[in-house]
C-alpha cells in the first residue's frame, strides 16, 4: 500500500512538470484544430456562445439546465479539449458548490438540499463548459478573429495569437532556469512529514526566485522582437483599415455552422417543450 | 546601379560618448554577395541597421551623413517603406519569428502592408527559400536550421531588392550551414538580390561571397573582391578574422620559403589543390594508444526514452541504448540537431528520467536519486548561460551552490575560482549584461564549482566569433587538471579535433560511430550520414594525399614538406 502510494505521488510530480504544463497549453491551443468545433465558424461560434453564457444565469428550470449542460458537454466532447483544463474545470466547480453538497450530506442534510445546489453547480458548469468548448476549441487566431469582427481592438486580437506563440517559449526559459536551481540547490530532505513541509516551501520559493531571472532573460530576448514587429510592419498593420478587411475576410459562414446552430436550438426548444409539458 | 551608397556617414547611438559610426563612405553594387568582417563592436551591426532604417527612424542618436538605398534616401522614408527594399534577419532569428504556423509567419509581413495576394507571396518566399510543403506546420516543429529559414523567409516575402543577414550560421550543423548558403546563392543568382552577410566563417566567405569589406573602430576600412582581401592575412588576423585553414597553412609556407613569395594563396580546397601541388606527405608513426582507464564513468544499459508530443504518438528519441564512458575520458558527442545530444547529457544529469533502462555514475544507478544529489558528481553547462544566471551577480553565481551546501571556506573557493576564469573584475555584475566569451567563462566556472567528477558541456562555443572561440579551447584546455572526465556536445569539428580523445557520432537516437579522430573523420560515409565535416585543413590534406591525417594547421606544416 505505501509502495503504491509513494508511486502515486511521484507520478503526480512527474505529470505536473513545466513540461507537461507546456504540451498541455500547445495542445490545448493548437493540438485540436481538425475537429468539428475548430472548423466552425468564430464569430457564430462566439455568438452561441453569449448565449450559453449568460442565459443559464437567469433561467431556474432544471429541465431547461440539464439539457444546457448536456449539450455543451457533447461540444466539449467534440473539441477534444486538453486533459489539464477538463481537471481544472472540474476542481473548479468542485471548489464553487460541490463541496456544499458535500458538507450538507455530512452535517445531517438530506435530499431536499440537493435540489438548489444542483440548480447552481449545472449553472456553474454549463457556463464553464460553453467557454472551455469555445476558448480552447478554437485555435487562438481564429479566436481572435471572431472577436475582430465583434469590434475588439486590433491590439488585443494580436496579444492573444502573440501569447501563445511566446508562452511556450516562456515556459522553457522557465523550466531552464528552475533547472539550474534544482541542479545547484540543496533541497531539504523529505523523508518526514516536517520535512516533506519543509520542502514544500523550497519548492515554492525557488519558483518564486526562478521569476527575476526569467523577467530578465525575457526582457532580452524581447529587443529583437520588437525592432522585428517593427520591421514587419505591425504598426501599419494595426491601424490599416485595409488590413482589417482581408484578415475578416478569411471567415466564412457555412451549412455547417448553420446546421449547428439549428441543432443547439432545436435541442434546447426541445427541452423548453418538455419542461411545459411537464 | 549601386544598390547601397553611404557617405560619410557618422552615428552615435544615444548616451554613448564616442560614435559608433565614424565617416564611412561607401558603394555596394546591385546584384553583389558581401561579406562583413570585423572585430566584435566595430560597428557591423549599427550599420546594417542603418541601411533598413531602425537607425535613425526606431532607434534614434546622432545622426549625420547620406544613406541612400534602393535610391531611396533612409533619412526621408519611413521604416514600412524601407522594409520592403531591405530584409533584414536577425542572429537571434528564432525571436524574430511572431506567428505560430510557417505560412502565416512567412506572409505575416505582406498582410501588415495590405497586399491582397498576401498568402501566394508567403508561399513563394517559403518556396524561395526551400521551405515548400511545409506551409501548414508550427513554428515548434522546425529545426533550428528551418527556423531560420522562415525567418529569412519572412523577410523575402516582401520582395527586398537587399537582404541583410546578421551572422546566419553560428548556431547551425554544418549542413544546415550549407543548405543556408545555397539558399543565398539561389537568391542572389536566380532572383538577382543584393545580399549582405555580416560572416566570421571565412570558409563561407571564400565560397560563397563575392566582395568583402572590413570594418575596423566603426570605420570601413575597404571592400575588396574576396580572393584578394582573404591575401591580407596580417591585416585580418589583427582584427580577429582568421582567413581559412589553407590560406593560413599557405600564407605561413610563404613564409616559411616553400612557396615563393609572389604566390597567390589559395583560399579553397581546389585551389590548394594547385598551389600545394609539390609538397608530398611524411607519414608518422601512430600514436601509441593511451592505457584506458577500465572503471566505468557513465554507463547506460538498454535505455529508452521519448517525448510527448501535441499530437499523436510521443516521439521516442532513444530506443535500447547502451553507451559506456570511462573514467578519464575526454569525449565529443556530435550529430545534427535533434539527433538528441542534449536529451543524452540530461539524462546523465538526472534531468530526465529513462522510460525503461538504467543509467549508472561511477556504477551506481542513478534511478532513484535526486537531481541535486548528484550534482556533486555530474555538472552540465547549457548551451545558453543566461539560463545559468539566477543570482544578480557573477560572483553569487558561483558562489550559490557551494553555499547552501555548506561547503567549507566556500568564499576563497570562489575568490579562487573567479581569479582562475578572470573574472575577478566582473564579480559584482549581472552575468547577462557581459560580452559572450565573458558569459561562457562563467558559466564554466559555475559548472566547476562543485568539482564534479564529470563535467557535460552544451555547445560551448556556439554563437562565439572566432576569437572568443579560440579563448575558450584555451581554457578548456586549462581546465584539464581539474576535470576527470569530461563530455561536449558539438558541431564545431575544430574543438572536437583538438580536445577529444574519443568521438561518439548520434544519428537518431542510436550510436553510430565511436572511436577516435582517426577512426571517425577518416570515414566518408559518416559524413554522408550525419552531416559533420571534418576542419577544412583535414579535407585538404587528404585531397592531397589520400593516407593523410592532419587536424590543424600545424599538423599540417608538420607533415607536408617539398618533395
Amino acid at each position: 500500500m505505501e509502495k503504491m502510494m509513494s508511486k502515486l505521488s511521484e507520478n503526480i510530480l512527474d505529470k505536473f512538470s513545466m513540461d507537461f504544463l507546456r504540451n498541455q497549453v500547445l495542445k490545448n491551443a493548437y493540438g485540436n484544430d481538425d475537429t468539428v468545433i475548430a472548423a466552425l465558424d468564430p464569430r457564430i461560434l462566439i455568438a452561441w456562445y453569449l448565449f450559453f453564457g449568460v442565459v443559464p444565469w437567469f433561467v431556474n428550470d432544471l429541465s431547461f439546465l440539464l439539457a444546457s449542460f448536456a449539450l455543451v458537454m457533447v461540444t466539449t466532447l467534440l473539441a477534444r479539449v486538453a486533459g489539464l483544463v477538463l481537471f481544472l474545470f472540474a476542481l473548479g466547480v468542485f471548489s464553487q458548490t460541490g463541496y456544499l453538497f458535500l458538507a450538507t450530506l455530512l452535517f445531517g442534510g438530506d435530499a431536499s438540499a440537493v435540489a438548489p445546489l444542483l440548480v447552481l453547480t449545472l449553472k456553474v458548469a454549463t457556463i464553464s463548459l460553453a467557454s472551455v468548448t469555445v476558448f480552447s476549441g478554437l485555435d487562438p487566431d481564429r479566436l481572435s478573429n471572431g472577436l475582430m469582427w465583434y469590434g475588439c481592438p486590433e491590439r488585443l486580437s494580436f496579444s492573444i495569437s502573440y501569447a501563445y506563440r511566446m508562452l511556450p517559449m516562456l515556459m522553457e526559459e522557465f523550466q531552464n532556469v528552475l533547472l539550474s536551481y534544482r541542479l545547484r540547490g540543496s533541497a531539504p530532505d523529505h523523508d518526514t512529514f516536517a520535512g516533506k513541509v519543509r520542502y514544500l516551501i523550497y519548492q515554492v520559493k525557488i519558483i518564486m526566485e526562478s521569476f527575476y531571472p526569467l523577467m530578465l532573460n525575457t526582457a532580452k530576448r524581447s529587443r529583437t522582437t520588437v525592432e522585428a514587429l517593427e520591421l514587419r510592419g505591425y504598426r501599419y498593420g494595426a491601424t490599416d483599415k485595409a488590413v482589417r478587411k482581408i484578415k475578416l475576410s478569411t471567415m466564412k459562414v457555412t451549412c455547417d455552422d448553420l446546421l449547428f446552430l439549428a441543432v443547439s436550438a432545436l435541442w434546447m426548444s426541445l427541452a423548453v417543450l418538455g419542461s411545459t409539458l411537464i | 546601379m549601386n544598390a547601397v551608397e553611404i557617405d560619410s556617414l557618422t552615428y552615435t547611438y544615444p548616451g554613448a560618448a564616442q560614435p559608433t559610426l565614424k565617416g564611412v563612405s561607401l558603394h555596394i553594387e546591385q546584384g553583389d554577395f558581401l561579406a562583413v568582417v570585423g572585430n566584435n563592436g566595430c560597428g557591423k551591426s549599427t550599420l546594417c541597421k542603418a541601411l533598413n532604417g531602425l537607425i535613425p527612424h526606431f532607434i534614434s542618436g546622432t545622426f549625420d551623413g547620406k544613406v541612400r538605398v534602393g535610391g531611396l534616401d533612409t533619412l526621408e522614408s519611413d521604416v514600412g517603406t524601407l522594409a520592403r527594399k531591405v530584409g533584414y534577419v536577425y542572429q537571434d532569428f528564432e525571436n524574430q519569428i511572431v506567428r505560430p504556423t510557417v505560412l502565416d509567419d512567412a506572409s505575416y509581413a505582406c498582410l501588415n502592408y495590405a497586399c491582397p495576394d498576401y498568402k501566394q507571396r508567403g508561399r513563394d518566399a517559403l518556396r524561395q527559400c526551400g521551405l515548400e510543403g511545409r506551409e501548414e506546420e508550427y513554428i515548434w516543429q522546425l529545426s533550428g536550421g528551418q527556423t531560420h529559414l522562415l525567418a529569412l523567409a519572412g523577410a523575402v516575402s516582401l520582395c527586398p531588392d537587399i537582404l541583410i543577414l546578421d551572422e546566419p550560421i553560428a548556431q547551425l550543423d554544418p549542413m544546415h550551414a550549407d543548405r543556408i548558403y545555397e539558399v543565398l546563392r539561389d537568391l542572389n543568382e536566380r532572383y538577382g538580390k543584393t545580399i549582405i552577410v555580416i560572416e566570421h566563417h571565412t570558409e563561407y566567405i571564400a565560397d560563397y561571397c563575392r566582395h568583402v569589406l572590413l570594418m575596423k573602430d566603426g570605420r570601413a576600412e575597404w571592400i575588396l573582391p574576396t580572393g584578394e582581401a582573404l591575401q591580407r592575412v596580417d591585416e585580418l588576423e589583427a582584427c580577429n578574422i582568421f582567413p581559412p585553414q589553407v590560406t593560413q597553412a599557405a600564407y605561413r609556407l610563404r613564409q616559411r620559403g616553400t612557396l615563393p613569395e609572389s604566390a597567390c594563396l589559395p583560399t579553397t580546397v581546389e585551389e590548394g589543390e594547385r598551389a600545394f601541388a609539390s609538397l608530398s606527405y611524411k607519414a608518422v608513426a601512430p600514436v601509441e594508444k593511451c592505457r584506458q582507464e577500465e572503471e566505468s564513468a557513465v554507463s547506460f544499459q538498454d535505455v529508452s526514452l521519448s517525448y510527448r508530443t501535441v499530437k499523436g504518438e510521443p516521439r521516442i528519441v532513444f530506443d535500447g541504448l547502451e553507451l559506456d564512458i570511462k573514467k578519464g575520458e575526454r569525449v565529443a558527442l556530435i550529430g545534427s540537431n535533434g539527433a538528441g545530444k542534449s536529451t543524452l547529457m540530461k539524462m546523465m544529469v538526472g534531468l530526465l528520467k529513462a522510460r525503461k533502462g538504467t543509467v549508472s555514475l561511477f556504477g551506481d544507478p542513478i534511478g532513484e536519486k535526486k537531481a541535486e544529489e548528484l550534482s556533486r558528481q555530474i555538472s552540465l553547462v547549457y548551451q545558453n548561460p543566461e539560463e545559468m544566471f539566477i543570482k544578480d551577480s557573477i560572483r553569487g553565481d558561483i558562489a550559490y551552490a557551494m553555499q547552501v551546501r555548506g561547503v567549507p571556506d566556500w568564499q576563497e573557493r570562489t575568490d579562487r575560482l573567479l581569479e582562475r576564469f578572470r573574472l575577478t573584475e566582473l564579480r559584482d555584475r549581472d552575468g547577462r549584461l557581459m560580452s559572450g566569451g565573458q558569459m561562457r567563462r562563467a558559466s564554466l566556472a559555475i559548472g566547476v564549482a562543485l568539482e564534479p567528477g564529470i563535467l557535460l558541456l552544451d555547445e560551448p562555443t556556439a554563437n562565439l566569433d572566432i576569437a572568443t572561440r579560440r579563448e575558450i579551447m584555451q581554457v578548456l584546455e586549462d581546465m584539464k587538471d581539474m576535470i576527470q572526465t569530461a563530455v561536449i556536445a558539438t558541431h564545431d569539428m575544430q574543438l572536437v579535433c583538438q580536445w577529444a580523445q574519443r568521438i561518439i557520432v548520434l544519428s537518431g537516437g542510436t550510436v553510430v560511430a565511436d572511436g577516435s579522430r582517426d577512426e571517425i573523420f577518416a570515414r566518408e560515409d559518416l559524413a554522408e550520414l550525419v552531416g559533420i565535416r571534418p576542419p577544412e585543413i583535414f579535407t585538404m590534406a587528404r585531397r592531397l594525399d589520400p593516407q593523410a591525417l592532419c587536424y590543424t594547421v600545424d599538423e599540417f606544416m608538420d607533415r607536408f614538406q617539398e618533395a
